[in-house]
């Protein structure tokens, strides 16, 4: 544990961290460890938090950008900007699909694995070219998590009360509450979910449930169903760096919650989200001219 | 809220130099646009803040075509020869031109709508401000569009898409946006009035009470009509408890009710389009 107090949240040391044993720790304990270092600042970091913006009434203050690796320094609560995963995909220089990460994953229940054998992805180990039959084939809508681990450009907008992501993929927009609310008891099953945000300290902490089955959580089957609760963990690590981490609870098809390592995504200041819709009929098309001639099945039902 | 503004100009412009006029605040409130200077005979101004759930008032004006009149068959000008053949070749779920077992409109394929469609459909609609920027959120398939008013310029040669590209500015009370970059795959409405790549569309919006949205459509487009089509302007209600709430056009569910409804009752299937 001592290696990970001393370590600072930056991308280069980050990498060696994916495939220690300390690194399975959800965050929120690895930051109980921190905060034992910082006994000596906490009065001023108290102080500043006191007068800080949290929970988005205002951002009077522009992102404390500068402020990198110092940890005694407050990280921003401005995550606003339209951001891009860095490429680090488990095959270094690959595209990060991996903000769900299938090497963390825990045991599946027998009910989980009997849906994770009748997926049939569209890339990874259990592709079989001409069957392949993710949803998103299909044009149907895609939600947390698989779409926060798609390597698009997205965007965050805050306003009082509330955190809006947009999505260049399939043009979704999602909120995320931050007025206070707590999770719905008992919200009818969607496509993305009922979400609330609120701030621990520095991470800005989103809770989602209300999930229906009709998607995987990654793109190689594993489940998602109207029981699964996903939580994200943003940090905004310096102006051009935001931190997200993935955490999956399912009793129902994981054994144990599943915490993905957290991904970088860099900041895109001169970006603006293209316009970028999934029409069934040009899937359809697609199929006619490109999958069929090419000896691939088309996507149909 | 907005209160309403009567009394002094000098007190509304004090208020509005030191009033963030609802921007989300970030680092700094955005510079609040300059007061209208009164040119006419009121001494009303209207709000520059249309933020809020809005929902079209039942008006009810066009027999058949409850509420959706935002763009007005009754008002449009002359369709060109093109224009008359996409109208021709269009196949409405509505209206006098529907036939039952034959409609073919987007809806059923669960393609995108885009503006003025989109704006035109009973259902509810959010608008939010920041500076720079206007988001319109429908719950019509979940749509969200982007109005930029930093002040740049509508854009000269834009690839054709769903929402085309939206620019606003304020005209004293008034909130103009224009769009251009539309693709042709939308109809200007619900009964197959072309929409083409040439069309420029301006909308105008003014805040007439806390409670009131007036939202105008007008459409220019040489390649399907010979003039300008001026819609009546339609009024908007504010529901201030409402959220938007989930609604995606999927089409897997689409099949599901071909095969559970449309069939069974003798309506044609969501087939799709050659």
């Amino acid at each position: 544990m001592e290696e990970a107090k001393n370590k600072t949240f930056d991308a280069c040391s980050r990498a060696d961290d994916f495939f220690s044993p300390h690194f399975y720790l959800p965050l929120f304990l690895r930051q109980k460890f921190f905060a034992l270092r910082l006994v000596g600042s906490l009065a001023i970091l108290g102080a500043t938090l006191a007068f800080a913006p949290v929970g988005f009434a205002q951002v009077d203050k522009p992102s404390e950008a500068t402020k990198t690796q110092d940890q005694t320094a407050p990280l921003s609560h401005d995550l606003s900007g339209v951001w891009m995963q860095y490429p680090e995909g488990d095959v270094p220089g690959t595209p990060g699909m991996n903000g769900v990460n299938e090497r963390f994953r825990p045991p599946l229940t027998p009910w989980g694995q009997a849906q994770l054998d009748a997926a049939k992805p569209l890339s990874g180990a259990k592709a079989v070219a001409g069957q392949e039959d993710n949803s998103v084939l299909h044009c149907e809508p895609s939600g947390p998590p698989q779409i926060l681990i798609l390597p698009n450009p997205w965007e965050i907008i805050q306003i009082p009360g509330r955190v809006l992501m947009f999505f260049e993929v399939q043009h979704i927009w999602r909120t995320i509450w931050a007025d206070g609310r707590p999770l719905p008891k008992d919200p009818d099953p969607s496509y993305l979910g009922y979400s609330v945000g609120h701030w621990e300290g520095d991470t800005f902490v989103v809770e989602t449930i209300g999930f229906n089955d009709k998607e995987w959580v990654d793109l190689y089957g594993n489940p998602r169903t109207s029981t699964t609760r996903v939580t994200e963990r943003y940090r905004r690590l310096n102006h051009d760096t935001l931190e997200q981490q993935i955490i999956i609870e399912d009793p129902k098809v994981y054994a144990k919650p599943w915490v993905s390592p957290p991904k970088l995504h860099k900041l895109e200041p001169g970006w603006e989200l293209a316009e970028w819709f999934c029409v069934p009929d040009e899937s359809k098309e697609y199929d006619q001219r490109v999958r069929k001639p090419s000896g691939v099945a088309p996507a149909s039902r | 809220m907005r209160p309403q503004l009567t009394g002094s100009f000098g007190v509304f412009a004090v208020v509005l130099a030191f009033s963030p006029i609802a921007f989300a605040q970030t680092s700094q409130p955005s510079a609040p646009k300059k007061a209208p200077v009164a040119s006419s005979a009121q001494t009303k101004h209207l709000s520059h803040d249309l933020s809020g759930v809005w929902m079209q008032y039942d008006d009810g004006t066009a027999p058949g075509f409850a509420r959706m009149n935002g763009v007005d068959d009754r008002t449009r000008p002359p369709l060109t020869p093109w224009g008359q053949e996409r109208f021709d070749a269009a196949k409405p779920l509505m209206g006098p031109r529907a036939v039952g077992g034959s409609e073919d409109s987007a809806a059923l394929h669960c393609d995108p709508s885009g503006p003025p469609q989109l704006l035109i459909l009973p259902n509810p609609w959010e608008i939010v401000q920041m500076p720079g920027r206007m988001f319109m959120f429908f719950e019509e398939y979940h749509i969200w569009r982007t109005i930029w008013t930093d002040g740049r310029p509508l854009p000269k040669d834009t690839d054709p898409s769903w929402l085309g590209y939206s620019v606003g500015h304020w005209d004293g009370d008034t909130f103009v946006v224009e769009t251009v970059g539309f693709n042709d795959r939308v109809w200007a409405d619900l009964s197959g009035n072309p929409r083409s790549e040439q069309m420029h569309l301006t909308e105008r919006y003014r805040r007439l009470n806390h409670d009131t949205l007036e939202q105008q459509i007008i459409i220019d487009d040489p390649k399907s009509y010979t003039k300008t089509w001026v819609s009546p302007p339609k009024l908007h209600k504010l529901e201030p408890k409402w959220e938007i709430a989930e609604w995606f056009c999927a089409s897997s569910e689409n099949q599901v009710y071909d095969k559970e409804v449309r069939k069974p009752s003798g309506g044609a299937p969501a087939e799709p389009k050659q």
